[in-house]
């Protein structure tokens, strides 16, 4: 055990007591600002304790403090007990980032185990450290370990890397697993694989740390809930009495329910209007190394009437992105006809005119990497105006103000630079810069999914609104997620490259016809019923939309409107 | 693997393509020069009917694409042609050339590798320490001195003044294993600043992979200090190390005319430079395709190595 940070108050815990591991009153300040302020936490063998909270609650760095480790410069007061031996296990968001990309799967899980056979014969150890490895790799349900040992992490699906780095905190014997977001971003099968197998983890008699603002998951596992706001702990309970009795407003508000688009009566107004986007005939290909090209996409037939929301559904890798390029000239490699307003659409970005361009825009899921990191914020939204409608530098500042504050944008924010704004305010900042196009079609690319609950019903009321007060403007909501394609007006559903059924969200939902539809909502109902270990007993009002998951939304209690919760300061 | 056979194919295929463009490109420059191999020979007192007569006797007064074409026939036949003025075959020029040439080269990559690898490592363990700074300061100021300055340098102080070196190689022949003192300073000058980029290139890659989740993993879950550091961040800085390397030994073993010059070793760019001044264009020629061929294998070859160290980022062809 080398180069593990001396926790302040920490001593060994040597008997299997419960808990495995505990913090009192941890406070981490970092340059003068307590990050984590008084969070009191226990993991108990066998039992999944879930921090939840927005980005920037100070999940993660109370996470880390459980392995021992903290940010450079912090200054930590407490009293923690952890794990002796440091035999915590750590899974991060993207478990890529800890796999070597230069080194075989088999690296780091020799080297481990090799630790554990220094008591054996020279002769024995290699062996025995691979037995070890090769159980481990069974033990996280990886079939075929062998093969898989001599692959390099890029070669692995993003499930196979997590399962290898669950492998790794299982080979060292960890008695506390901490999962960071484990589920961020990911589409509804593959979320409740990770379930399943944290839930397998936890029955091991392993303490698991769920740290996670994805409440389905949290439902579906937690034992013990803790509450986090701003580095405090808003409310800590049993995973039951959260659920039926919150006691926080905050709580209250991320239990809350989502908000709705589609207004029947709105809906089928839009029916009858022209088509504002009218694709037919559309194959996209991707270029195959050097030789030819593999169509990875197919639709024959799209429409989007103006004022209307058309969410685009299907898992990761079936070709929602690929298609909303391809309308916004990004993927060059298809053939098609799209009509905008009845005049066809120039393929490549190169050859559409500057109102072609302004009239079809596109805001990223990634928001922080769709800015530059060296402008401040209010200029890069500005530059809009300037390049696609030829306004003038004062012009184009007042206008990109007026936008941002509009989408709940502070001034003060606006001034500065992307890095000093959390991920749902960047989402916002990109959203105003593609509405200063004044755009027909805008299409969202999974601009949620990385966002915890509360600040996602702000982005998505901030949509609901924009829709409502612009008539000509359309929505393209890309989402692997049902409950938020619940609130579109029409679904297209996407699997392998093929729209296999569209139609009204309300009839698709309640009644879809195609196999993977249905397999698609009883995946998510299925999640949502791994929350069975709390009755649904909630309030349940009339919903306008049905949602497919039941119970994955059961609060449904207040702020229908636009202007419920937005995203923190 | 089949891509990576395809691979090779394609880069060997394009090789031929380059070596050949380079080959004409040598014979049209050579051709464009003033003067000949007669006029060369003829000495110091030109006679025009004399070096009609010579260039009679050596077929120059043929058409160029007449010779060029007899060339590459002889070519294909593993023939390089004879030398214009002293006849003898061009491979033994080459053959005669490339011992000193690679002795040198071998030399200089057997020190490089442990100097350049242990000094960027040394250096990234105490990434802004002081021995980084030292080390850090200690290349760039190396790096800056052009090695035929540094060659006169070391010559003037440890050969000229202190006298503990032999200046040059003059009159050791080809066999220059037997007079080791002979190599040092051109070894010392041709390792200067293939070593301080190396160190630097080592040093940045280590900082990088140190501080990366995965060797933040590694630590957390109890790996020793110098397993990290030599086989979880080291692997991530070796990739580019490799084609840095390969670049080294092409140049080794292609173009150091300075240093060969300096301390008239008789290697390769001895050789070249003997047979521009002698506009001896079939050993000129000879090197070309020796220097083009050597250079197209290297790269390929550092592309393999580096796809194997970095497999993630793939081989442009």
């Amino acid at each position: 055990m080398t180069e593990r940070t001396g926790a302040p108050g920490a001593s060994p815990d040597p008997g299997i007591t419960a808990p495995v591991t505990e913090v009192r009153d941890l406070r981490v300040v970092v340059g003068g600002r307590a990050i984590v302020d008084g969070v009191t936490l226990r993991a108990r063998p066998g039992k999944v304790t879930a921090l939840v909270g927005a980005s920037g609650s100070g999940k993660t760095t109370t996470g880390l403090a459980l392995l021992g480790e903290y940010p450079p410069g912090a200054q930590v007061t407490g009293n923690l007990q952890l794990v002796a031996d440091g035999l915590v296990g750590y899974i991060p968001q993207h478990p890529a980032a800890v796999l070597n990309p230069a080194r075989r799967i088999a690296a780091l899980l020799t080297d481990i185990a090799r630790a554990q056979v220094r008591h054996l014969p020279r002769a024995e150890r290699r062996a025995a450290a691979r037995e070890r490895v090769l159980q481990a790799l069974t033990e996280a349900q990886l079939p075929d370990a062998e093969t898989l040992l001599r692959r390099y992490p890029h070669q692995l699906s993003g499930g196979q890397q997590q399962r290898v780095v669950l492998a790794q905190a299982l080979l060292l014997g960890a008695r506390v697993i901490v999962a960071d977001e484990p589920t961020t971003g990911q589409d509804p099968l593959t979320k409740s694989r990770i379930v399943d197998q944290l839930a397998a983890v936890a029955a091991r008699g392993i303490a698991v740390v769920l740290l996670s603002h994805d409440l389905d998951v949290v439902r579906a596992l937690a034992d013990e809930v803790i509450v986090m706001r701003e580095g405090r702990v808003v409310e800590s309970a049993p995973a039951e009495r959260l659920w039926l009795a919150p006691r926080h407003e905050y709580t209250r508000q991320l239990l809350d329910e989502q908000p709705t688009f589609a207004d029947p009566d709105t809906a089928a107004e839009t029916a009858t209007r022209e088509a504002v986007l009218r694709v037919r005939n559309l194959t996209a290909r991707h270029r195959n190394g050097t030789r030819g090209t593999t169509v990875v996409l197919r639709a024959p037939e799209l429409d989007l009437r103006p004022g209307e929301c058309l969410a685009m559904v299907g898992r990761s890798g079936s070709g929602k992105t690929t298609l909303a390029r391809c309308l916004a000239g990004l993927h060059r490699e298809h053939d098609e006809e799209t009509l905008l307003d009845g005049t066809p659409l120039p393929r490549s970005l190169r050859h559409r005119s500057r109102a072609q361009l302004a009239a079809v825009q596109y805001v990223f899921q990634d928001a922080r990497a769709a800015f530059d990191e060296h402008r401040t914020v209010l200029d890069q939204v500005a530059r809009t105006a300037i390049r696609l409608r030829a306004a003038d530098h004062g012009t184009a500042q007042a206008e990109a103000l007026a936008a941002l504050t509009h989408l709940g944008l502070p001034e003060q924010l606006a001034h500065r630079r992307p890095g000093q704004l959390s991920g749902g305010e960047l989402q916002r900042a990109a959203l105003a810069r593609a509405l200063l196009a004044r755009p027909r079609v805008l299409i969202c690319d999974e601009i949620t999914s990385g966002l915890d609950t509360v600040t996602r019903r702000g982005i998505l009321d901030t949509l609901t609104a924009l829709l409502r007060d612009r008539e000509d403007l359309s929505l393209i909501l890309i989402t692997h997620d049902l409950a938020t394609a619940a609130l579109a007006h029409r679904i297209a559903v996407l699997d392998a490259g093929e729209v296999v059924e569209q139609g009204p969200a309300r009839q698709l939902l309640t009644d879809p016809r195609h196999p993977f539809t249905i397999s698609l909502m009883a995946t998510t109902r299925r999640l949502g019923a791994g929350a069975g270990r709390c009755p649904d007993a909630h309030e349940t009002t009339g919903r306008t939309t049905p949602v497919p998951a039941g119970p994955t939304t059961p609060g449904h209690l207040a702020s229908r409107g636009a202007n419920s919760a937005g995203p923190k300061g | 693997m089949r891509g990576l056979r395809s691979l090779v194919a394609r880069r060997l295929l394009l090789g031929i393509v380059q070596t050949t463009a380079v080959v004409l490109l040598i014979f049209a420059l050579t051709e464009a020069l003033p003067g000949d191999a007669a006029v060369a020979l003829a000495g110091d007192q030109p006679d025009s009917a004399r070096i009609e007569a010579i260039r009679k006797a050596m077929h120059l007064d043929r058409p160029a694409p007449e010779r060029l074409i007899e060339w590459v026939t002889g070519l294909l036949h593993g023939d390089l042609g004879t030398s214009l003025t002293s006849g003898r075959p061009v491979s033994s020029y080459l053959t005669g050339g490339f011992g000193p040439t690679l002795l040198l080269a071998t030399l200089t990559v057997a020190l490089l590798v442990p100097l350049g690898f242990g000094l960027g490592i040394l250096a990234a363990r105490h990434a802004g320490g002081l021995i980084d700074r030292l080390v850090s300061s200690m290349t760039l100021a190396v790096y800056a001195v052009p090695e035929f300055a540094l060659g006169v340098l070391l010559v003037t102080v440890l050969a000229l003044r202190l006298g503990w070196l032999p200046p040059t190689a003059v009159g050791y022949g080809t066999d220059l294993l037997a007079h080791p003192a002979a190599l040092v300073l051109p070894v010392l000058v041709l390792l200067s600043r293939p070593v301080c980029s190396l160190t630097r290139l080592v040093r940045a890659g280590m900082i990088d992979a140190l501080a990366s989740p995965y060797v933040a993993q590694a630590r957390r879950y109890g790996i020793s200090g110098a397993r990290i550091h030599l086989t979880h961040a080291l692997p991530g800085a070796l990739a580019p190390a490799a084609q840095h390397l390969a670049r080294t030994i092409d140049w080794l073993l292609c173009g150091v005319i300075v240093v060969e010059a300096l301390y008239t070793i008789p290697g390769l760019g001895t050789v070249l430079l003997n047979a521009v001044a002698e506009r001896d264009v079939p050993v000129v020629q000879g090197l070309a395709v020796l220097f083009g061929v050597l250079t197209v294998v290297l790269n390929l070859g550092a592309d393999l190595v580096a796809h194997r160290l970095a497999p993630r980022a793939g081989v442009a062809a």
